[in-house]
């Protein structure tokens, strides 16, 4: 029998290859950090997107009656010694300005509202400064240097609140001739927006509402025209509405007040950080919940917004 | 093998969807939180003090992002210095404050650029401690006042209350340094 010698160099069987879990492993990983930057780039999109079409469209669509509210009325003097009341105004469309001459923004839009007062005074417009500032002083001497051509007066926390609260300057209020607020912007704006909000309001009629009235602008959260109540801003609380409560009540809810402290770094107790400092957020927040408990407790059936 | 490599893709997905839920829950809170634009602490070079002996004290602030705090030395008369103020004390008097040196910006409502503090601010303050102080503990009260800006508004000037609590101890007790990379940022003259 013939020996069989084994085949040299015959090829070796050749294996198939292991499918190994990490074959090709950069593919699946690449596509996953692709789709996270996307995602980022889109939820950033989404924010811009909400913040300066959707936001702004959804307002105008949803403007009732109650979105433009009575602008409060205030009496102050100016600083060249007149009274100046909002309401000697009435029919007239305003333009009032909170700012402050430590304030850059506030400085910058000063110019083009010298020039807005200029163009539209005669059709029944005017602008009123309010100015945060603690002394007139300064404001005086701005007020010479730049020629300002509008009433200027010294405001004071208790309007600010009464106009929601200056959460930063310059804050403009745009007035219609029917005593309402129709737009309000916090921050330095191009004064294009302005004059064409004064346009359209200086043509509505004094006797109905601009209902077809449209802010003009990006628009932020925080111009959301919202009033201060004048009962929570002028209570022996500070910010807190006690006109429901007897004065027996009020005072033993100042003793609640008294007894707990706020947790502000002020280390006072409500009460005293409610009356030292106005825009401590959380001693009015605390406060306002004690005041939900005690009335609750009471069993008044009272309740508070 | 299958399997695993499904798996693996399924918690992959899964991951990257908590991520984009949360990113959008961070965007919807971006409008409405505004915590305080600045936020500051003290912090002193030792953790006791000798009576009639200097002491340092460090006050680091913190600028929110997107504002800006003006320079103790403004660039403009009109604008609001940042400045640290130390209640007046029976125990402890200043010798001197130390404050950064700012950053020029240029900022749209300003013709010229400002010099103004963003982020960490630390200002150094070094006091003297009296002559004939008991051991125990004390309190130095202090404010870093500032008024903060961003872009395009203001906000009113305010400050930060600070309650430095300083621990004198007899001269035969050692002082250990604390903080030293905080202290080695400020020249104390």
């Amino acid at each position: 029998m013939e020996e069989q010698t084994p085949i040299e160099n015959a090829p070796q069987a050749s294996k198939a290859p292991e499918s190994s879990p990490h074959e090709n492993p950069t593919a699946p990983k690449s596509k996953l950090l692709a789709g996270a930057l996307l995602s980022v780039v889109f939820v950033v999109g989404l924010y811009y997107v909400n913040r300066y079409w959707i936001a702004p469209a959804v307002r105008a669509q949803t403007k009732t009656e109650g979105d433009h509210p009575l602008a409060p009325e205030f009496s102050l003097t100016d600083i060249t010694g007149k009274p100046l009341k909002l309401s000697d105004y009435q029919g007239k469309v305003v333009m009032l300005d909170f700012w402050a001459t430590w304030c850059g923004p506030c400085r910058i839009e000063i110019p083009s509202f010298i020039e807005l007062q200029k163009r539209y005074a005669a059709q029944g417009f005017t602008l009123i400064g309010i100015s945060m500032d603690d002394s007139s002083e300064a404001v005086v001497d701005f007020y010479k240097q730049f020629q300002m051509n509008y009433p200027v007066a010294i405001g004071n926390e208790r309007l600010g609140e009464l106009y929601g609260g200056i959460p930063g300057l310059p804050v403009t209020f745009l007035i219609g001739r029917d005593g309402r607020i129709y737009a309000k912007h916090v921050g330095a704006y191009d004064p294009s927006v302005f004059e064409t909000e004064i346009k359209e309001l200086l043509a509505a009629s004094p006797a109905d509402e601009a209902k077809g009235f449209h802010q003009a602008g990006p628009f932020f959260q925080e111009d959301k025209i919202e009033l201060g109540n004048p009962a929570a801003i002028d209570s022996e609380v500070p910010g807190i509405d006690l006109t429901k409560l007897t004065a027996d009540q009020k005072e033993a809810f100042k003793k609640i007040l008294a007894s707990k402290q706020c947790p502000c770094p002020c280390k006072l107790s409500l009460l005293k950080c409610r009356q030292v400092d106005r825009q401590c957020p959380f001693s009015r927040k605390l406060a306002q919940e004690q005041l939900d408990a005690f009335l609750k407790e009471k069993g008044s059936g009272i309740t508070t917004k | 093998m299958q399997t695993a490599k499904k798996r693996d893709l399924r918690h992959m997905r899964m991951l990257l969807w908590g991520l984009v839920l949360t990113l959008m829950a961070m965007s919807l809170g971006w409008a409405q939180n505004k915590s305080s634009v600045v936020e500051a602490h003290a912090v002193m070079a030792t953790d006791a003090a000798h009576a009639n002996s200097p002491l340092k004290l460090a006050v680091l602030a913190q600028v929110a992002a997107g504002y800006h705090i003006n320079d103790h030395k403004p660039s403009l008369d009109y604008l609001i210095p940042t400045e640290l103020k130390v209640d007046p004390s029976d125990q402890f008097t200043v010798s001197n404050v130390v404050y950064p040196k700012g950053t020029l910006k240029k900022f749209a409502f300003s013709d010229v650029p400002l010099s103004v503090y963003e982020g960490t601010v630390v200002v150094g303050t070094l006091l003297q401690a009296g002559k004939v102080i008991p051991p125990g503990t004390y309190t130095l009260k202090a404010k870093f006042a500032y008024q903060a800006c961003n872009d395009h508004a203001c906000l009113p000037p305010t400050s930060v209350p600070l309650n430095v609590t300083i621990k004198v101890v007899p001269r035969n007790v050692p002082l250990k340094p604390v903080e030293s990379d905080v202290f080695q940022r400020i020249k104390f003259e």
